[in-house]
């Protein structure tokens, strides 16, 4: 991903930049082929948007273009976004260290918040700490903080992952499924907690979510993959 | 589909087969030779090696009747284990290894993570793994007789020689260990821009834990292991005494029960290896079935353990979720 500065000319432009925290231009994605093509969208901070559509279809490879694990086919993305710990990143498996603690889990998105040249293995400050004190509490997962991650519950995990995204204090939060197949409940209490901290720390949100009720339950916007074009249903809110 | 790979595996089984005894044939020139071989061996085990003197786990007696260590010091242990030949080799040996599997994973984690192609590209890649290979395609033996011309006999030469194969040896099942961790974790850790040692330290090395940590205590053992052998070349420790039994006037059954006692120590590291690795494996979170059990069909023992409810903590954490 590139860091986009480009200067610009009058003043009206130069509000929407400001806004703008990402910009897709007729971008192409997939590995070899292009599964989804010609998608050029503008991303405003502090947006929730939703991919919606069926298994395969490219939902999974747009949110990795966008979190820089792979190189599109054609297109641009620019955005303004610190390359360290800007993109929060929860994919479908949740990627925790599942030997490790919940504890220790959560502190990686918070070592995010120190500068790259810090040695990895000094501890974190008194105040990081803290915070990860409250991370775990406000996701109800603080008795399980010295628990190894493999032990716990579906539900559990997904509390520690968005703990751990939660904590870096992202600009841009990507969440591939992260709901799974949770309970009602659990999913109830856990959208609930995640709306909360996002609107907290003014995150913008892009999740792939395949149960469409699911996704407008979160998000502000859809985007909805078929064939291999992006449509966007709408503004919700509106 | 299942006859298909049925066929296909038979084909290279057969293949392998084929391969491996044309190179046999190829090899050995002459099959008459292991006609009288068990009787050789039968004849070596019971005049030479059995019983084994197990006089190695006593201290010396002098004439005068005064007991002494080894290296001629008064024995004023309080067990005369403690003077003995086993006790003051085994205790160099396992100091050697230490040293040299603490010093060798120290330098080789760092090494693997540039040598495991998730985690550095490939010119550093191919630079780190001509290094390990070249560090482990000399034996520790080797190595020990470079040193022993170096700086002359004694432990030291025997230290350096197992710390470079440990290096070597021991990257390379490191960044094979690491190439076989799960994506996720490092993708979340990529895409929040984690620095390449925080990546290494706080999600490829837990991990990993379990096997790093198996080959860790694997390594210590294998180095335990070769201190029998390094004392061939004056490298010290047990392998020093058991190079002295096998040479002339070969009193094979003291060296035969040093050997016993090397097998004792590696079967107790293996046994405090698996106690380690029982903290970072998922073996603790589940109960383990009865030994007997291996030897009922599949369909008995699942009734067996249905019955018994021995499945009942995992149906907990299920019911948890």
């Amino acid at each position: 991903m590139q860091d986009v500065n480009s200067p610009l000319d009058d003043e009206k432009k130069a509000d929407t930049s400001a806004k703008t925290i990402l910009n897709l231009k007729n971008l192409s994605i997939g590995y070899n082929d292009p599964l989804v093509s010609k998608i050029s969208k503008e991303i405003i901070a502090g947006e929730s948007i939703a991919i919606v559509g069926p298994s395969g279809i490219g939902k999974t490879t747009l949110l990795r273009t966008i979190a820089g694990l792979i190189i599109p086919v054609s297109g641009e993305i620019s955005h303004t976004i610190p390359k360290r710990g800007g993109i929060g990143y929860i994919p479908q498996k949740l990627g925790l260290i599942r030997h490790s603690s919940v504890r220790n889990n959560i502190a990686l998105g918070a070592r995010t918040r120190r500068s790259r040249w810090y040695p990895a293995l000094f501890p974190l400050d008194r105040s990081l700490k803290n915070d990860i004190e409250d991370a775990m509490e406000s996701l109800n997962i603080k008795d399980l903080a010295n628990d190894p991650v493999r032990i716990l519950s579906g539900g559990q995990q997904r509390r520690v992952a968005i703990a751990r995204t939660l904590i870096q204090r992202p600009q841009l939060i990507l969440a591939d499924e992260f709901l799974g197949e949770l309970d009602s409940e659990n999913i109830k209490s856990i959208v609930k907690a995640t709306k909360k901290i996002i609107e907290e720390i003014g995150a913008t949100l892009i999740m792939v979510e395949h149960n469409e009720e699911r996704a407008r339950q979160i998000a502000d916007r859809i985007w909805r993959i078929k064939g291999n074009e992006l449509i966007e249903d709408g503004d919700f809110d509106q | 589909m299942v006859i298909s790979i049925n066929k296909k595996l038979l084909f290279t089984g057969t293949i392998l087969l084929v391969l491996t005894m044309v190179f046999l044939d190829d090899l050995v020139e002459d099959w008459g030779q292991i006609e009288d071989a068990p009787e050789k061996l039968q004849t070596f085990f019971s005049e030479d090696l059995w019983p084994p003197d197990w006089s190695v786990l006593e201290a010396e007696v002098w004439v005068d009747g005064s007991l002494h260590k080894p290296n001629g010091d008064i024995c004023d242990e309080s067990f005369e284990l403690f003077c003995s030949k086993a006790w003051t080799g085994m205790v160099v040996t396992l100091k050697m290894a230490f040293i040299a599997t603490l010093i060798g994973f120290i330098v080789s984690i760092p090494l693997a993570s540039v040598a495991a192609n998730n985690l550095a590209p490939l010119p550093i890649n191919l630079a780190a793994r001509i290094i390990l290979a070249g560090l482990r395609s000399l034996p520790s033996i080797i190595w020990a007789l470079l040193f022993a011309i170096a700086i002359g006999f004694g432990p030291l030469p025997g230290i350096l020689a197992m710390t470079l194969y440990t290096i070597g040896y021991l990257g390379k099942l490191q960044y094979e260990s690491m190439e076989g961790i799960a994506n996720s974790p490092l993708e979340s850790g990529m895409a929040m821009g984690l620095t390449h040692s925080e990546r290494l330290f706080h999600i490829v090395i837990p991990e990993s834990s379990n096997h790093l940590l198996s080959q860790l205590l694997f390594m210590f053992e294998y180095n335990v292991r070769h201190g029998a052998v390094l004392g061939l070349v004056g490298a010290g420790g047990i392998g020093m005494y058991i190079d002295n039994y096998i040479n002339p006037p070969f009193d094979y059954d003291r060296a035969f029960a040093l050997l016993i006692v090397v097998f004792v120590v590696v079967v107790v590291i293996d046994l405090i290896s698996m106690f380690i690795r029982s903290f970072v494996t998922e073996e603790g979170d589940v109960k383990r079935p009865k030994w007997w059990t291996i030897l009922l069909p599949a369909g008995m023992a699942m009734d067996y353990y249905n019955q018994k409810g021995v499945t009942k903590k995992s149906s907990n954490l299920e019911e948890s979720e």
